[in-house]
């Protein structure tokens, strides 16, 4: 039994070494998914994105203000304009990503204590710019505003203590966790590395089973077993030898991180045995794969939040593997969370499992009927 | 002769046949219209609800004054987030952090008002999750608003309590207020911003691996592309009838997903409707012929298909929409002007978002003809190579 068992197991080796296919999507596109996909993202954050300025002012205080939105390190003051109109058409260029204007009397409006205004136009269409470019600028207000206010509070005889207490009676502080410097490759990659991972194992059990014939329980289980063990290699050097040459924060216990691992690739497994079973053509299978791989990304509610979906729809992607098992191990590998926290979605992986395998058996069970 | 006297014979001899072709597969007509518009209803689907609401948090109010309490109710009352749990301690809000179901923890410490009352400026700590960076920064900024609203309030009457009057208090509370708007997509809708991008991103793998299947199909069979040629007649006829079907296909699926974006889920058009038009042709003939050259390059079908995932599946993080082309490395940056999805989602956005001049968009629009040409003269060169086998054989034999 145990002869027989190992038998199938070098068989199902030797079928993915042996297949072009599944050689290239098993071996070679995880490899180089995980390398090309980053590319992007790689910078992790954006710096000096060009803004053009109209200062209407010219005083000490629109200068001081500029020169604090400068020192920002997300942007840069790249061009004064004259006017809104030709700083539209620098943005239309895409030679700046937003604008601000000081308005005249800007100056004389906030050493009176009134409210002195500015106006910002941001790029609706990108929200990354759109965000930086708003954090740069209240900041750079904040402390310009909160400063004049001081400076006021204390020349009119209040000491500095209660003059910072009137200004700021109550301190906010906001801490970023996990991924404190906001890093974009940080934030989207350890997410999509669980996806290449499952696309690629299911791309390279199409290649190797679409349209054929079961060969008997035993020879897929051992194959099960060998798909199994090859990405649980995969998922190391996925999961934690490129966040390490990439650099991203990963704090997790690769312990806890195997015991999500090893259910999420049995339930990929059996899915992809049942799915190239159900699709009868290589090429079908791969290219079903490859177009789901960016819904599969939005629907995992990393990038987009799973309350903000339809119920109907998040609760029809559980059938996903990926669905769960990526926020689960970016909580594990990012966030450090422990084994009792992501116990639902090891369950999760296991009824999958078991559901797939049975899709997969009865699939076989029936077309194997007419010829009986 | 008579080949010479209709000219479109050729073309309308490959198109049937393709079309006979598409015909016997079930599989294939599902790809070309149904299955990218159901996915476009299942992306639409995902971003239905525009912005999200009620995001759930955790607030651990260890001061339990008037003041704490008026921070919770604050804190629930913005429509971006919801106040789920009511912690203890620190630790037991982290773990709502790493179960996933809170996105942020808000701390208020003991003597919280006390201090307020006595000057000494508490500390109020917001912990956001910034690894689930969307709901994450939106609830910090939702939150750390509310937050900064209760602040300035008794920054204000501690002013009035000074003698000042509440206008003038209120004014130097926000000395520097930003009038910021959005100059365009003032609403930052997600549908507009996400599903407008995503979609056309979608189209492109399915019509670059239509034109790969349609290639390495005829590469595969036994008569070989050698018959594809003798039916058009001429290169140009033979790839463009086989590839016609496919083309309005996909015009109709393109075209379709932006009437219903525009139409009942009431994205906001602001440009030029025929520039648009005429854009969209070209982005689908660039894709196509992305499609067809790989095809030809490729040893096999499934090859064939693995070249278009590989160039198609991973576009989206090229070109820019997310992460902004400004901050990418070198690599990226040239991979990005190669994907036609690049240039169609810039002029997408210059004419319908932007409302750009025609004269703005002109750079895009020749990048995107010139792939189309490019890939295009590659299809054909490739195309004369592999189709005239027999030829090249009988002239080596005469040699």
């Amino acid at each position: 039994m145990i002869a027989a068992v190992f038998r199938e197991i070098v068989a199902a080796l030797l079928a993915i070494w042996t297949d072009k296919g599944a050689r290239s999507t098993m071996l070679g596109a995880t490899l180089f998914f995980s390398v090309f996909f980053p590319q992007p993202y790689l910078n992790e954050v954006v710096r000096d994105m060009p803004l053009a300025i109209v200062d209407q002012d010219g005083s000490t205080l629109s200068r001081e203000l500029i020169r604090r939105i400068d020192a920002a390190d997300a942007v840069a003051v790249a061009r004064y304009a004259p006017d809104m109109s030709s700083a539209r058409l620098l943005f239309l260029k895409r030679e700046v990503h937003g604008i601000v204007i000081v308005p005249p009397q800007f100056e004389r409006d906030l050493l009176a204590g009134r409210a002195a205004p500015i106006a910002a136009f941001s790029d609706g269409g990108y929200f990354l710019l759109n965000s930086v470019m708003s954090s740069a600028l209240s900041n750079a207000a904040r402390s310009l505003g909160a400063e004049v206010q001081v400076g006021r509070l204390t020349a009119s005889g209040v000491d500095m203590a209660q003059a910072l207490a009137v200004v700021e009676p109550l301190r906010v502080t906001t801490v970023p966790l996990f991924n404190p410097t906001g890093g974009y490759a940080s934030f989207v990659l350890p997410a999509v590395f669980v996806l290449i991972l499952q696309q690629t194992l299911l791309m390279g059990i199409g290649n190797l089973k679409a349209g054929r014939r079961s060969a008997g329980g035993l020879s897929t289980f051992a194959d099960a077993l060998v798909y199994v063990g090859l990405y649980s290699l995969w998922a190391g050097v996925v999961l934690v030898l490129l966040p390490w040459v990439y650099r991203l924060p990963r704090i997790g216990d690769v312990a806890v991180m195997y015991a999500v691992v090893v259910p999420f690739l049995a339930a990929v497994t059996a899915m992809g045995i049942a799915v190239a079973r159900l699709i009868p053509t290589k090429e079908g299978v791969i290219f079903f794969l490859v177009v789901l791989g960016m819904p599969l990304f939005f629907l995992s509610g990393v990038s987009w939040p799973a309350e903000a979906m339809p119920w109907l729809l998040h609760a029809l992607a559980f059938a996903i593997p990926s669905t769960t098992a990526v926020p689960a191990l970016v909580r594990v590998n990012q966030m450090g969370a422990d084994l009792q926290s992501v116990e639902a979605t090891i369950l999760t992986q296991l009824a999958l499992c078991l559901a797939y395998t049975t899709l997969a058996v009865t699939v076989d069970w029936v077309k194997r009927k007419p010829s009986a | 002769m008579a080949r010479r006297a209709h000219p479109a014979a050729g073309f309308r001899r490959v198109l049937l046949a393709e079309l006979r072709q598409i015909g016997a597969r079930p599989g294939l007509m599902f790809m070309l219209a149904p299955f990218p518009l159901l996915l476009f209803v299942l992306l639409a689907a995902v971003f239905q609800l525009g912005l999200p609401r009620n995001l759930p948090i955790a607030i651990i109010d260890q001061d339990r004054s008037t003041l704490s309490r008026q921070m919770v109710r604050i804190v629930d009352a913005t429509p971006e987030v919801a106040v789920a749990f009511e912690e203890a301690t620190l630790s037991e809000g982290r773990q709502r952090l790493l179960s996933g179901e809170a996105y942020a923890v808000v701390l208020i410490p003991p003597r919280t008002e006390r201090d307020v009352l006595a000057g000494r400026r508490p500390e109020v700590v917001l912990f956001y999750n910034n690894q689930y960076m969307t709901p994450g920064s939106l609830v910090a900024r939702s939150v750390g608003g509310a937050l900064g609203t209760v602040a300035a309030g008794i920054s204000v009457e501690a002013r009035v309590a000074r003698g000042a009057d509440v206008e003038s208090a209120t004014q130097a509370v926000n000395p520097v207020p930003i009038r910021q708007s959005a100059l365009f997509n003032p609403s930052l809708e997600y549908v507009q911003f996400l599903l407008a991008a995503v979609m056309p991103t979608v189209l492109q793998i399915f019509i670059g691996a239509s034109a790969a299947l349609s290639f390495s199909r005829d590469r595969q069979g036994i008569a070989g592309l050698g018959k594809s040629l003798r039916l058009g007649g001429t290169l140009v006829r033979t790839a463009v009838g086989k590839l016609a079907p496919y083309t309005l296909a996909y015009l109709l699926v393109l075209w379709g997903a932006d009437a219903l974006l525009f139409g009942p889920m009431g994205a906001r058009f602001g440009g030029s409707l025929p520039f648009h038009l005429a854009y969209g042709v070209v982005f689908v003939l660039a894709s196509q012929m992305l499609g067809a050259a790989a095809a030809l390059v490729a040893r096999d079908t499934v090859s064939a298909l693995a070249a278009v995932g590989v160039i198609t599946g991973p576009a989206f993080g090229f070109t820019g929409l997310t992460f902004p082309r400004l901050s990418m490395n070198g690599f990226s940056d040239v991979w990005a002007d190669l994907l036609p999805v690049t240039h169609y989602l810039e002029l997408r956005t210059d004419n319908i978002l932007r409302g750009a001049p025609l004269d703005i968009s002109v750079p895009a629009f020749l990048w995107l003809a010139a792939l189309a040409l490019v890939y295009g003269g590659v299809t054909l060169l490739l195309l004369w190579r592999h189709g005239r086998p027999s030829q090249v054989t009988a002239t080596e034999a005469g040699q």
